[in-house]
């Protein structure tokens, strides 16, 4: 069986920092590159971010941020799950440069970051329910 | 936080430093919006160096900034762009938009 954590969190900016560094750190038993875990940790922030900001409008709520290591592939797959308002058009949010908040300075560049950072991603949404990211990084660098 | 800011001739040189995410960028928005409001100047240089981990909500607040810059006729630089925070930039396509000097 594979190692996992599965832990909650509030949506709150302040939990960002932790988010990244708990999945970065609980990645190095697959010896990544600073690289690859850099990536990771970038990716991870961006979808932290997308929860606190667009699924909790920034009242604060629950995520649930879901790790599990695959020791042999030397992979990581991590979920970041809201319960928040969700997604109305996913294909859409997936857009470089799409936002709905522009005013705000928002890039939305997340998804894309995320996409481009990682070897896959996926996105599950439903509104009113919540949304589901799920990233899995393989580190292919010895 | 207070700004590290040096101003050379019509340039002021800010070192940003630490992490740059949705938690720390507000306070740091706003400190660079009253720097740009107070000051005239011909360009902004962000000294990257000590920049430690900056995602897309850094983007936002550096594209933020270019258009402020822009508004007022001045231009913004970056230099010393750590690898994290570069492939960020380069993925969002900044460089198109804010140049790197040495």
């Amino acid at each position: 069986m594979n190692n996992f954590f599965d832990m909650k969190m509030l949506s709150s900016g302040k939990n960002e920092a932790f988010a990244r560094s708990a999945v970065a750190t609980f990645a190095l038993v697959c010896s990544p590159t600073l690289e690859e875990i850099n990536d990771l940790k970038t990716a991870v922030s961006e979808a932290v971010t997308n929860a606190v900001v667009h699924a909790y409008k920034e009242e604060g709520g629950i995520i649930e941020l879901l790790a599990e290591v695959d020791e042999k592939e030397r992979s990581i797959t991590v979920s970041v799950t809201d319960f928040g308002c969700g997604i109305a058009n996913v294909d859409e949010a997936k857009e470089p440069f799409f936002t709905t908040k522009a005013d705000d300075e928002r890039s939305g560049m997340g998804f894309t970051i995320i996409e481009t950072f990682t070897d896959d991603m996926t996105v599950r949404s439903k509104i009113g329910e919540g949304t589901t990211v799920t990233m899995k990084k393989v580190f292919k660098n010895a | 936080m207070d700004l590290d800011f040096k101003i050379v001739n019509n340039d002021i040189c800010v070192k940003l430093v630490g992490e740059i995410d949705e938690y720390t960028a507000r306070s740091l928005r706003d400190d660079l919006d009253k720097l740009i409001e107070a000051q005239g100047f011909r360009t902004m240089t962000f000294d990257m160096q000590g920049v430690t981990f900056l995602d897309s909500t850094g983007f936002g607040l550096v594209i933020g900034r270019y258009k402020k810059l822009r508004a007022k006729r001045a231009e913004l630089l970056l230099k010393n762009v750590p690898p994290q925070v570069d492939k960020v930039f380069r993925t969002s396509g900044l460089y198109s938009f804010v140049p790197i000097v040495k």
